[in-house]
């Protein structure tokens, strides 16, 4: 009988025998290391922290939910039509106690805390406190249950967003890690609260982070994925809202929804002018009426509730309504002005609570009474209300919270109905228009510019001018060097021009640079090949990068070769660190650090 | 990008030229798992999560669910007490805890349409349909509501998709779907689509159980539709399975009357002791109308002359009555002065100058055409002036309208 060691070699070699199997025990050998200790690379962990924090969040943002409806239970009754006296006293009791709760022990979960995460993404390094995870939770729970006008998705994103910190401060995860968990656990958060995870992603992507990077979309895709999952498992996949059956029959109906986009950029600018104005007059006032505020806030939502209760909490079960057809143009009208007036007032105080879902609502009333009015104007032409309540949604979206990428996915995703897609497009592109033609910055930058802080934002992104390397390039004086001509030759080239440093071609798209010193210097000899002076390679550049890589890769080095995509070694320019500043001299525009800075 | 400029994987900065990163140590981005604890206890917090939103959940679950039951019944109880607006309310609040519920949606699009929000029912039923376009509750409440709107042929089409559509699990479906074959037989009875119904009714029958309950609504429909014989046929089939069946000895003696078997109606009218007002109200119905039908099978020659002069009497002396002397056309009133009556009056008038010399027993007797024209007329001049003539009838006049609608049928 042979040995145990010698039978466990036989059978590991047989099992190695496949080329596929080696690489499996290739990969297991190099995780478990000399040591045989688990070793993996940081972004692979991370990858793996996603799905647990995407986990984690579900739970929490489950819970969010669960004690948002158990509030409204407690403080409100189960009727959709609750008694006036609970209806004025509930939201305006609980707003001061909100309020005294809020200013004294949890100063950062005010507002929807969008800002916050990403005030944590790019100032304090993903650090986002545990108590404000808590507060939040426990002060949007009580405000939303008790009829502010407000939304869960929000504040799902600050608590998954300080969820998703708290674990990577206790596994501590490097600061450029652990600053890209807030980002991770916002989406998912967001995706569980919204029952959506493309609309998170993008919403992640456009609002907080601010700029497409390829390195975390991974990462949040996965988080936002499994808090879906967490969110389905227990609250079941029913959507917020039943979204009725769409088709386009005429391209005609096009039109009609050209107005509804007008109407809804329009009131997206009324809306965001009096945040704007109200929210900074309301903080000038004395600090002891910032105890009073949203319980003032509160105290005006129940007495329009008293009529129209529709206004309370986020209204799900009213856009429910609205898109099949319940309510008369008349009281569309007049809820989606009062549920304005009543978001203002919550937001505006500082009531915890986000707006994603009062945006929501307003669109949809907005969409239902355009569609009811032209179904009497124009009766020939088929207007489903529904659909209708649906595009004001994205209309509205578009409008206020310019995230015009989640605005056209999130009506596709909620409705799971491609053939909306014209409309919704052309209706969000005329309220996203409108909106920034008269209100220049978009109403997260204005909130968070009120708070004195100046974030990045994927819009001014669009709009800044990006200089790129054909802009600083100049050409060649003569040719450029090939590694395998002699020196002598290449001597005579360089008697004929001015040049300090000339570019040498070594072949296969590989490039150096060589100084005229060195070209020069004696002790070479002239049938030496030019390759035999190169010292180190350089990066080549192409005319369509921007010269924020031309500048990374430039480092101490005099110049760098610009070539042809399709030909490696074919030379088309030269830049230069001069060539680069003086392109951002001639477009304008300070060093390319501060660019940001409007 | 080539290799030259590549960047780090991990801090995102270019490559230096030898391949590695200048800008982070790579070794201290490797995550080296020498201490299990961190990811133990991660792991342990997931676990523990679960478990806590499961059972918060579940005792949340379990609450909306008693809330969801609660507002189903009391949304049953308004509809019950007709208190509808109330009952839209309950059905709506039902649906917050029960979101998806989709007979709870039935029920409020029942309550909606009792409200008389019928264009919201309708939205809602068009939603439900274009979700699930087979499902048959869906399309028979649409059938109502279309009827009920009287889209016609919407209804119908609505009734053949819940006929050929999809019934809930675990129920029987050929006893529903006998139902609304019913429900549209009767709806097309009421449109006077005698044929239609006629062909529904008989499709019925085919696949009825004898037993079934619903023999008796057949024969019924059956009446109406004017084939009193085929009734007749299934209430003689429901008594020989049960002699002492009282509904069938009724039904079997109205379907006699209808077809004019006088003798018979009589016969199992008497048949039936005691009596139910019914039965003494069609003996009384019977014997009237015994007296004026010349085609019943036991009228002789003579008699149903007889008969017939006596009806073209009592139908002109109504047409005067009602203000319609011939030549002056109706006026008082009558007040039937829209021109299509005044065509129908001339046309009536040619009639009775027509039929006129023939109405005595000489020239009636074997002449089976002009017996049968003068009652068509008889038939007409009654139920037209049913309409527009404000005088009441007489006994006489009620009996000939109902010879018409027997013998005439439905489409009268």
């Amino acid at each position: 009988m042979k040995p145990k060691t010698e039978r466990s070699r036989e059978l590991l070699l047989k099992l190695m025998a496949t080329p596929v199997r080696r690489k499996y025990f290739e990969t297991l050998r190099r995780m478990l290391g000399p040591t045989g200790v688990i070793s993996i690379r940081e972004e692979q962990f991370f990858l793996v922290l996603a799905i647990a924090i995407g986990l984690l969040a579900g739970f929490c943002v489950v819970l969010f939910r669960v004690a948002i409806a158990t509030v409204r239970l407690w403080l409100l009754g189960s009727s959709m039509h609750p008694g006036w006296p609970r209806v004025v006293l509930v939201p305006a009791v609980t707003g001061l106690v909100i309020a005294v709760v809020a200013v004294r022990y949890f100063p950062r979960v005010r507002g929807s805390g969008v800002n916050q995460t990403k005030g944590a993404l790019y100032i304090y390094d993903g650090y986002i406190g545990s108590g404000t995870v808590v507060g939040k939770f426990v002060l949007s729970a009580l405000a939303i249950g008790s009829g502010q006008s407000l939304g869960p998705e929000d504040p799902a994103l600050q608590i998954g967003a300080g969820l998703a910190s708290a674990v990577g401060r206790w596994l501590k995860l490097s600061k450029e890690r652990l600053r890209l968990m807030a980002p991770v656990g916002a989406a998912a958060g967001m995706a569980a609260a919204f029952n959506a995870p493309i609309t998170a992603v993008l919403f992640v992507i456009e609002e907080v982070i601010g700029r497409w990077s390829a390195g975390i979309l991974g990462a949040v895709v996965l988080s936002a994925i499994s808090s879906v999952v967490v969110e389905r498992w227990f609250l079941g996949d029913e959507p917020l809202f039943r979204v009725p059956l769409y088709r386009l029959n005429h391209a005609g109906e096009l039109l009609a929804y050209a107005v509804l986009g007008v109407v809804g950029g329009t009131a997206s600018v009324v809306f965001v002018k009096i945040i704007k104005n109200l929210r900074p007059w309301l903080r000038r006032q004395p600090q002891w009426s910032q105890y009073l505020q949203p319980g003032v806030a509160g105290l005006l939502i129940g007495i329009i509730a008293i009529w129209h209760p529709q206004v309370m909490g986020a209204g799900y079960e009213w856009m429910d309504l609205a898109m099949h057809n319940r309510f008369p143009w008349e009281l569309l009208g007049i809820l989606a002005g009062l549920k304005l007036l009543s978001t203002v007032f919550s937001f505006a105080t500082g009531t915890p609570g986000g707006l994603f879902a009062p945006v929501l609502f307003m669109g949809a009333m907005l969409g239902g009474l355009v569609a009811t009015v032209e179904q009497q104007m124009f009766p020939a032409i088929a207007v489903p209300v529904g659909a209708y309540a649906l595009v004001g949604m994205g209309a509205l979206f578009a409008g206020i919270l310019r995230a015009p990428m989640t605005s056209v996915f999130m009506i596709l995703e909620v409705s799971g109905n491609y053939s909306i897609i014209l409309p919704v497009m052309i209706c969000n592109s005329l309220s996203y228009l409108i909106s920034r033609g008269f209100q220049e910055v978009p109403l997260y930058d204005l909130l968070s510019r009120q708070d004195g802080l100046d974030l990045p934002s994927l819009e001014e992104d669009r709009e800044l001018a990006i200089l790129r390397v054909e802009d600083a390039m100049r050409p060649t004086m003569g040719r450029a060097l090939l590694g395998d001509e002699a020196i002598g030759s290449a001597r005579g080239i360089a008697a004929g021009t001015q040049e300090t440093n000339f570019l040498v071609s070594l072949g296969e798209g590989r490039w150096s640079v060589l100084s005229r010193e060195a070209l020069l210097d004696e002790a070479n000899g002239e049938a030496e090949p030019v390759r035999s002076l190169v010292r180190a390679r350089v990066p080549r550049l192409y005319q369509d990068q921007s010269l924020e890589v031309a500048l990374r890769f430039m480092k101490e080095r005099p110049m760098l070769p610009v070539v042809h995509r399709g030909n490696l070694d074919l030379l088309m320019g030269v830049v230069s660190v001069e060539d680069i500043l003086r392109a951002y001299r001639r477009a304008g525009l300070a060093e390319p650090e501060t660019a940001e800075v409007s | 990008m080539s290799d030259e400029t590549a960047i780090c994987s991990i801090c995102r900065q270019p490559l230096g030229d030898d391949g590695r990163c200048q800008h982070c140590d790579e070794d201290a981005h490797v995550w080296t798992i020498g201490d299990w604890r961190p990811l133990l206890t991660l792991a342990l917090v997931i676990v523990l999560g679960f478990s806590f939103t499961r059972l918060v959940v579940s005792n949340f679950n379990t609450k909306q669910a008693a809330l969801a039951s609660e507002y189903l019944a009391a949304g049953n109880r308004a509809m019950d007490s007709h208190d509808f607006a109330r009952a839209v309310e309950a059905f709506e609040s039902a649906l917050i805890y029960s979101h998806n519920n989709f007979q709870y949606r039935l029920k409020l699009t029942d309550a909606l349409v009792a409200s008389g929000a019928t264009s919201e029912a309708f939205a809602q039923l068009q939603d439900f349909r274009e979700q699930r376009p087979e499902d048959a509750q869906v399309n028979l409440k649409l059938a109502r509501l279309e009827a009920h709107r009287q889209h016609v042929d919407e209804a119908l089409h609505y009734y053949r998709n819940a006929i050929d559509g999809v019934w809930p699990e675990r129920s029987d479906p050929e006893p529903l779907k006998n139902d609304v074959r019913l429900e549209a037989a009767e709806y097309l009875i009421g449109l006077g689509r005698n044929d239609e119904a006629e062909g529904v009714l008989q499709a019925v029958a085919a696949v009825l159980p004898a037993a079934s309950a619903e023999q008796g609504k057949l024969a019924g429909l059956f009446i109406r539709n004017g084939d009193a014989e085929r009734a007749l046929d299934i209430y003689q089939e429901q008594l020989s399975l049960n002699k002492n069946d009282r509904a069938a000895v009724m039904g079997a003696a109205r379907a006699s009357f209808s077809a004019g078997n006088y003798a018979m109606a009589r016969r199992y009218l008497e048949e039936m002791k005691p009596k139910t007002a019914e039965a003494e109200a069609l003996l009384v119905e019977l014997e009237r109308m015994e007296a004026l039908d010349p085609f019943a099978k036991s009228a002789t020659g003579r008699v149903r002359t007889e008969r017939t002069m006596t009806a073209y009497r009592i139908a002109m002396e109504r047409l005067a009555g009602c203000g319609v002397p011939f030549g002056q056309r109706m006026t008082g009133a009558g007040k039937a002065t829209a021109p299509k009556d005044e065509a129908q009056w001339s046309g009536l008038e040619k009639w009775a100058e027509q039929l006129s010399p023939l109405m005595s027993e000489q020239k009636l007797r074997g002449r089976d055409e002009v017996i049968e024209s003068a009652m068509r007329f008889a038939f007409q001049a009654e139920t037209a002036t049913q309409k527009g003539c404000e005088l009441p009838a007489t006994l006489n006049d009620e009996a000939l309208l109902l010879l018409a609608r027997e013998r005439l049928g439905a489409s009268q």
